[in-house]
């Protein structure tokens, strides 16, 4: 057995994106972006069940500036739209909570700097 | 919670597998045996799929919703059913399920076979095959339909195999068991490769296995599926063709096999539940 231990681990391991994680984002995680975006697009690996996913946007000075539930993007299930009011410059922190037709949760944050 | 909802799951799946094994099995091998209680044992699993699936489904809602009370369970009730898959899947897996008994209990037992086996396979589109696109996707929801295949047909079948074992006539008991080990080994030889693919793409390497509890739990299940494997070789090489002499060694063997395969359900139940190594460390970005 001890043998075929080594062969079994160089078989191994091809990360799989198992779980609803962020694979994009618009604005891109960590831009800096001179006009100020109305919407948030979030691209995940896996499905999502949107009802129960949630987006919440930090302001420079701490006020959350999304306008609303995240909503489904029509024809992309991996996708989260969230409207944002954002004016001021400075920077922005994303925070998610995603729940995947999987069953299974999973969460994460990037920011974003408007520097017009 | 976690656990209680890896248990429900697991004996949901039990449940489900048993009675869909009872309505195969009816169909095919035990096609123009003698037998009485197929129907009660089709109705049983049905019960037990129908009472776990019920509290699974509820554990679900409340982890979805982070539900505090049973108002926001209540509340949510309705989201899960319309907008996810799981909702939409256990429900309409147990309305297949429903109808196939039904169907099997008016005699239509083909018709009830390929419903009950549609509603196990369906199970595979709620796993991370299910919710993936592309190629690494359909690997793992296609290894996933294969590994329930293999899963219900034998374990789902173990139980009606003892009840015909114990009920039916010496010489007609032994063809359907020499009938009956092909279709295991086949069964086994499906289950350890789609666990083989399962597990690259989901645990990574062999030190995974002992560093998670994930890993650990898989751990088990391969153990416990080794056993089986045993078990299920010592009846077809050993058991079976010395029959009818042996018949209280095999039945005993197949009782044995029945406690594993649901040690292996509820193991697999909770192994739904965690986080696969090969995920760990993502979870910022
Ligand atoms: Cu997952």
């Amino acid at each position: 057995m001890k043998r075929f231990l080594p062969l079994l681990a160089a078989l191994a391991p091809v990360p799989a994106f198992a779980h609803a994680f962020l694979k994009s984002a618009e604005p891109r995680v960590g831009a800096v972006v001179a006009t100020p975006p109305a919407q948030l697009l979030l691209t995940y690996t896996e499905e999502l069940a949107v009802p129960f996913c949630t987006v919440t946007v930090a302001g420079p000075n701490g006020a959350q500036v999304q306008a609303a539930k995240p909503q489904p993007v029509p024809g992309h299930e991996n996708e989260l739209a969230v409207k944002v009011r954002i004016t001021a410059p400075g920077k922005y922190v994303v925070t998610w909570h995603a729940l995947s037709q999987d069953t299974h949760k999973t969460q994460g944050r990037y920011s974003f700097t408007l520097s017009p | 919670m976690l656990v209680l909802r890896g248990l429900c799951r697991g004996l949901h799946l039990a449940g489900y597998f048993s009675a869909s094994g009872t309505i195969i099995l009816a169909a095919t091998l035990l096609r123009r045996a003698r037998l009485s209680g197929l129907k009660p044992l089709a109705w049983g699993g049905f019960a037990l799929a129908l009472v776990a699936g019920a509290g699974w489904f509820l554990l679900q809602t409340a982890y979805f919703a982070a539900a505090r009370n049973w108002a926001d369970i209540l509340n949510a009730i309705p989201i899960v059913v319309q907008d996810t898959r799981f909702g939409a899947l256990l429900l309409g897996r147990m309305a297949a399920l429903l109808l196939a008994v039904l169907l099997f209990q008016a005699g239509w037992t083909r018709l009830a076979a390929l419903l009950a086996l549609g509603g196990v396979l369906a199970e595979a589109w709620l796993g991370h095959g299910g919710a993936m696109s592309g190629a690494e996707g359909e690997v793992l929801l296609a290894s996933a339909v294969l590994h329930l295949a293999g899963a219900a047909l034998w374990l789902g079948t173990l139980p009606v195999l003892l009840l015909a074992l114990r009920r039916l006539p010496g010489a007609e008991a032994a063809w359907l068991a020499r009938c009956f080990s092909p279709l295991g080994m086949a069964c086994v030889i499906v289950l350890v490769g789609t666990a083989a693919v399962q597990f690259v793409l989901l645990i990574g390497g062999v030190g995974a296995l002992f560093a998670s509890a994930y890993g650990a739990l898989a751990g088990a299940k391969i153990l416990a599926l080794g056993l089986l494997t045993g078990l299920a070789a010592r009846n077809k090489f050993s058991l079976t063709p010395s029959l009818p002499g042996s018949g209280v060694a095999l039945r005993r063997a197949v009782a044995l096999e029945i406690v594993l395969g649901l040690a292996v359900l509820l193991a697999a139940g909770l192994l739904l539940q965690l986080e696969p190594p090969a995920m760990t460390g993502m979870a910022g970005m």
